[in-house]
């Protein structure tokens, strides 16, 4: 008897080393593919190819089903494509990133060749490995010296690039004209914008006193609260993370000027009370649905998002203005950086090429042909069918004759009333204007001021120094953890 | 070979599937979770054993010990809020001489939604200021617009809340059953020994509950242990980490950071800790049960 249990169970145990090894063997190969060496080969040998060896290009960036408009115009760049590239096989492959189904996805090697993913991701999708180096690619089109090389950064590490950028923004104060007209704050058309965010706590009051609507939407449910902030953080003055040069940050979020534009914010709703009626609650797109639905008057935004207070939140087109961010006693500034399109690592040099001939036909690439511009055509129809103000895109190329072209367009499909624009443009193309995010571990950093603008906005009896003092113990021991604080 | 062996044999035969099944989608994450977190990744593929390293820089984050106290909170609250409602709603059912089926589907109904539907109808209705329904009720009888869930001690006792309205119904039906498996014939003869309805329930129906009320304790502190998606919805784990659970950091290295290795590091603690506690646990109750 003794003799049959252990029979039994050197055979049970026998059996889980096997199921477990099993389990081992299926998770080998999926790994091995994300070794550059091994990916190229399995790629093509997975992807059969029909009808004479057609490269395979997989579009992540074609729209959703339920987007018809977007979907007639990529028909059009299908069609202009297939003349373009005969030797292509395009499938559209609609996929919005997600960070919790990008990895299995890319584990399993079925992420589309070219994917549009958001302005947080790129460093984190580098250190992953997941995204290809496409630099010799570009660097062969020329279009890797062309790039704007702020946002050019953005999309590098140690000297590789990994995307391309499809927009560029820098942040700005957007305004519901409906709200600032029932105030009275308009004046021949144009809402009278805050300068200064002094200036912008007065106007917030007026309009909370007239309309009852809020004055300002911050932010304060997520790291976009942290996100926003750095630009009221800026004017102030502050400096939020020391670059110290050698590779080394330090966390800089107890300056005086950090904590003076914290109680700012923090007056913002205890003494003006301007703010909606739960900043915790609201995120980057509960904003826009404030300022769209008329729950706010103002709110920051930057011009690559246009079409979320109109097209997706129903303010009529010519109620949108967009101002620059006020400025504080330590000077004007705008965030800025760019949307970015990257490319899965199991793609091959020819579905790179692929995709990049695709952008050019839609015109997001710094090279003007026949289809690229009518690429900006159909987009600028696009923006003017459904209710989106057609403005200039920020600059992410340097090329004078893709800007000259796109002005055009934007001139023959003028929508809006420029000067609800101008002093935004203005003030972002003013020297010394735009900035980058801080630098170091910046989402770390954002997610630590998004729970002091908690505690603020929550807590009239909040000490903004001391919880200053703690965000900033916490961001450096972040930092030292990750060996670059110093 | 003897009968008791041939038994054995078609047994463990029996078992077969089901165990392999268990090896491959249970062990074997569980063992790789482990082994994951013992070293540093590239998405899923490791890179490089760092021994504890990863457990060490856990201690280093802001949240961590915060995380770890209010999850001991959740725990807390949903014990004097959430333990004793089934068991309550259990016994009046049963106690109740008319529309036994209407109340049991009524409070099972919760139930049936889907539970961020569930999240997102509270977070309305607790919604701060005077658009949060509870507000617009309360202004009308003169009562002044609170914070609710962003005032600092109320987030999670609210949070516990919606929790205990959600899923009170089912736990109660399985109270039910357990009460409905009561001889009779014994509460018949307390009835005509003169016992009423409060001594019948303190006397038979809880005495013979306590075997599945001990299987119950440990099975919510389990579940409310994994807290994860009413905290991340409701309030994001705020106001500034009032209401962040444990799970929610596994969640945010996961997939804010792709920190992988450090997200099995935390899981596999959370694993710890729940073992650890159910082991006591049963420890401590053995006796009481065995006499009972």
């Amino acid at each position: 008897m003794k003799k049959v249990r252990t029979i039994l169970c050197t055979l049970m145990a026998a059996l889980m080393v096997f199921a477990m090894l099993s389990g081992c063997g299926n998770s080998q190969p999926s790994s091995s593919q994300t070794e550059p060496a091994a990916e190229t080969p399995a790629a093509s040998a997975e992807t059969p190819a029909p009808s004479g060896e057609k490269i395979q290009l997989t579009l992540g960036i074609y729209p959703a089903d339920t987007d018809e408009a977007l979907i007639e115009a990529h028909k059009v760049y299908m069609e202009n494509y297939a003349k373009l590239r005969p030797d292509v096989e395009v499938i559209p492959s609609y996929y919005k990133y997600a960070t919790d189904n990008f990895i299995p996805m890319a584990e399993a090697g079925t992420v589309p060749t070219i994917i549009e993913s958001w302005y947080t991701e790129p460093q984190k999708l580098i250190r992953s490995g997941y995204i290809r180096d496409i630099t010799d690619i570009l660097k062969a089109r020329g279009w890797y010296d062309v790039i704007n090389p702020s946002i050019r950064d953005l999309l590098s590490a140690d000297g590789k690039i990994y995307g391309l950028p499809r927009d560029g923004y820098a942040l700005g104060l957007m305004l519901n004209v409906e709200l600032f007209e029932e105030a009275g704050l308009v004046t021949d058309g144009v809402p009278n914008y805050p300068k200064t965010w002094e200036e912008l706590a007065q106007t917030a009051k007026t309009i909370k006193e007239k309309t009852g609507a809020a004055g300002i939407c911050l932010l304060a449910q997520d790291n976009a609260g942290g996100w926003h902030w750095s630009n009221i953080a800026w004017a102030y003055g502050a400096t939020l993370t020391k670059d110290n040069g050698d590779g080394t940050f330090t966390a800089n979020l107890n300056s005086p000027e950090a904590i003076a534009a914290m109680e700012y914010t923090k007056s913002l709703k205890w003494e003006y009370d301007v703010l909606t009626a739960d900043p915790t609650a609201e995120n980057w797109g509960t904003g826009f649905q404030q300022l769209g639905t008329g729950g706010a008057a103002m709110y920051i935004a930057a011009n690559d998002a246009v079409e979320q207070p109109t097209a997706n939140n129903g303010l009529p087109v010519d109620k949108l203005a967009l101002a620059p961010v006020p400025a504080g006693p330590g000077g004007q500034y705008s965030l800025s950086g760019g949307t970015p399109y990257v490319f899965a690592s199991t793609a091959t040099d020819d579905e790179v090429n692929a995709a990049l001939d695709y952008l050019i036909v839609m015109g997001k690439a710094p090279e003007v042909t026949t289809d690229a511009r009518i690429g900006l055509e159909n987009d600028a129809k696009y923006r003017v069918d459904n209710g989106i103000p057609v403005i200039p895109r920020f600059p992410c190329w340097n090329n004078p004759e893709l800007t000259a072209v796109e002005n055009e367009v934007i001139e023959a499909n003028k929508n809006v009333d420029m000067r609800l624009y101008q002093p935004y443009y203005d003030a972002t193309l003013s020297d010394g204007n735009l900035r980058m995010e801080e630098p170091g571990l910046t989402q770390d950093m954002y997610a630590e001021l998004t729970k002091v603008l908690q505690a603020v906005l929550t807590d009239e009896s909040a000490d903004v120094a001391s919880l200053m003092e703690t965000a900033n113990t916490n961001y450096q021991t972040l930092l030292n953890d990750a060996g670059i604080g110093k | 070979m003897s009968e008791k062996a041939k038994n054995a044999i078609s047994g463990w035969l029996i078992m077969l599937p089901a165990l392999i099944l268990f090896g491959f989608f249970v062990w074997e994450p569980l063992f790789e979770s482990v082994r994951m977190s013992l070293y540093n990744a590239k998405g899923y593929t490791l890179t490089e054993f760092v021994g504890l390293a990863n457990y060490r820089s856990l201690f280093a984050s802001p949240d961590f010990v915060i995380a770890w106290k209010n999850t001991f909170m959740y725990i807390v609250w949903s014990l004097i809020i959430g333990f004793i409602v089934p068991i309550v709603i259990a016994v009046l059912i049963t106690e109740s001489p008319i529309l036994k089926s209407v109340t049991r589907v009524a409070v099972y109904f919760p139930n049936m939604l889907p539970g961020l539907a569930i999240v997102m109808i509270w977070a309305f209705f607790l919604k701060p200021g005077d658009m949060g329904v509870l507000n617009i009720l309360m202004s009308k009888i003169g009562i002044k617009p609170f914070t609710w869930l962003t005032t600092k001690g109320w987030t999670i006792p609210l949070i516990v809340l919606t929790m205990t309205w959600k899923s009170a119904g089912s736990t109660a039906l399985i109270y039910m059953a357990r009460i409905s498996d009561i001889n009779p014939e014994l509460i018949e003869a307390a009835a005509i020994d003169g016992a009423g309805p409060l001594r019948r329930m303190f006397s038979i129906v809880i005495p013979s509950l306590f075997g599945l009320v001990k299987t119950m304790l440990i099975l919510q502190i389990i579940s409310v242990f994994q807290i994860l998606y009413e905290p991340l919805m409701m309030t994001n784990g705020g106001p500034n980490n009032a209401s962040v659970s444990i799970m929610m950091q596994v969640y945010r290295y996961a997939f804010d950071q792709f920190n992988y290795p450090k997200a099995a590091a935390v899981s596999v603690m959370i694993n710890i800790v729940l073992t650890l506690i159910t082991i006591v646990y049963f420890t401590v109750t053995r006796e009481k049960e065995e006499a009972v």
